[in-house]
């Protein structure tokens, strides 16, 4: 066999292997997209259904609502984003603080939004990887009346299980608003971490005697 | 012209007043947090949002809750397409300038179906038929061009804009064939009272949108400036087809670990 044969049977065989190395991380991906839309189909269905269960209260209500929402969205990283760049100057105390006025926060929030939701449908059309291991996830909300909502998931996995970082409603990216949110009224309070967490305390108390 | 004169010094002088103090060299962090906001003119900014917020409540929402309460939903369906389809000739402009000849054409087959067997457009029936509704204006249009949305604004009545958006909206309003017809023929409160209407239907459907973000935020303002630009840019992708910025705008790409 000539050299040269030679080396194109090798550059033939590390091709192959290249090709079917990428044939593999492809229907990984692929199974990675499967899964992803599962874990948002399940978790939809989960929480239709405490909205239109009829024979709980609404203490038991949100107590489920908080327990399905603490396990599906990765609330200390959009906690961290959402501080920005106070996070690093704050003390382990107050990042701790932080994350649970934050959690309160945002289960109060959505779980009041989420009232509005009893009889609507909820349908994933689609997944396509963002970057590094995050996926973008397509969906719609169908309500009776008016036109579908469309809602993207962004998600990934924390330790094996998939966890929500962001929804973006009509390309209106929530954690991002929140951000700024945020940013503004610690501005406002002299950039104290101390002055936002009470600005918080406040909130939630408000929240909570809305309901 | 006087008037004009007046406007412009009173402006000027708002514009002076209103200017915000960039943090210090030293704070690199929170200068990038100020470039972010990119919202130079925040103190006038936020006292003309009191003023329409203040105007809002007394006058505005009240109306839109009567008409929530008065109107059911199948007769503010009615008003809210009879009020875009009128829209449909500026729209029409904007496609056709944004070069989206097949949304232009959308429009065209939406403004002859509903103004004919929607009876002068209060049935929207081409949506039903496949052809959905969609938004343009000549500040998306502008954006579509390359022209950026510049530092934010909060205009009197109108709310949050931005100096492109502010153009698109006088513009649009000249350019609006309806309005030059009625102006023409001496009907100019026609178009006034057109123009008040859209306010409350469209405030109607903003109801519970904004009740709750109110509700939600921190800082009202801050969150209100945040939504607009987002919405604005997501729109102008959307012109400029650029399916995957609206699906992933991307902002997460600074860093999430500081």
């Amino acid at each position: 066999m000539t050299v040269l044969l030679r080396r194109a049977f090798a550059a033939l065989a590390i091709f192959s292997v290249l090709l079917l190395g990428a044939a593999a991380a492809r229907a990984d991906q692929g199974a990675d997209a499967d899964d992803g839309m599962k874990f948002l189909r399940g978790l939809a269905d989960q929480a239709l259904a405490l909205v239109n269960a009829k024979d709980i209260g609404d203490a038991d209500r949100a107590e489920k609502f908080r327990g399905l929402f603490v396990a599906s969205f990765d609330i200390p990283e959009i906690g961290r984003f959402v501080l920005g760049r106070h996070w690093k100057s704050a003390s382990a105390t107050q990042q701790r603080d932080f994350l649970k006025a934050f959690e309160d926060f945002t289960v109060l929030t959505w779980s009041t939004r989420f009232k509005d939701y009893s009889g609507v449908s909820f349908e994933v059309d689609g997944a396509a990887p963002a970057d590094d291991g995050y996926w973008l996830v397509d969906s719609r909300i169908l309500r009776k009346a008016g036109d579908p909502l469309p809602l993207g998931w962004r998600i990934h996995r924390v330790d094996g299980h998939w966890r929500i970082t962001d929804i973006l409603i009509e390309g209106v990216s929530m954690a991002l608003t929140q951000r700024q949110d945020f940013a503004s009224a610690m501005q406002a309070n002299g950039g104290k971490i101390d002055d936002l967490l009470s600005a918080m305390h406040k909130k939630i108390d408000e929240l909570r005697a809305g309901k | 012209m006087r008037g004009l004169l007046g406007w412009g010094i009173a402006v000027a002088a708002a514009v002076l007043v209103g200017c915000a103090t960039p943090p210090p060299a030293s704070d690199p962090d929170a200068l990038a947090d100020f470039k972010a906001a990119n919202d130079p003119l925040e103190p006038m900014n936020r006292a003309i949002f009191d003023f329409n917020s203040g105007l809002d409540t007394v006058f505005l929402r009240p109306l839109a809750q009567a008409y929530r309460a008065a109107v059911p939903q199948f007769g503010r369906d009615r008003v809210s397409d009879f009020m875009s389809n009128l829209n449909s000739p500026v729209q029409f402009a904007d496609d056709v300038l944004q070069g989206n000849m097949s949304l232009a054409g959308k429009t065209l087959e939406r403004f002859a179906l509903n103004s004919s067997f929607g009876v002068l457009g209060i049935m929207d029936v081409a949506k039903p038929m496949g052809i959905p509704p969609h938004d343009s204006d000549f500040g998306e249009t502008l954006g579509v061009w390359g022209v950026p949305q510049g530092p934010y604004l909060v205009l009197p009545f109108f709310g949050p804009s931005n100096p492109r958006d502010a153009i698109g909206l006088g513009a649009d309003f000249v350019a609006d064939p309806l309005g030059i017809y009625l102006t023409n023929r001496h009907m100019k409160w026609l178009n006034w009272t057109r123009f008040g209407v859209d306010a409350v239907s469209q405030r109607e459907m903003y109801l519970d949108f904004l009740d709750d973000v109110q509700r939600t935020s921190l800082d009202y303002y801050a969150t209100m400036r945040s939504l607009y630009r987002q919405r604005r840019d997501a729109l102008v992708n959307a012109g400029k087809h650029d399916v995957e910025a609206v699906r992933n705008p991307g902002h997460f790409d600074y860093d999430t670990s500081q």
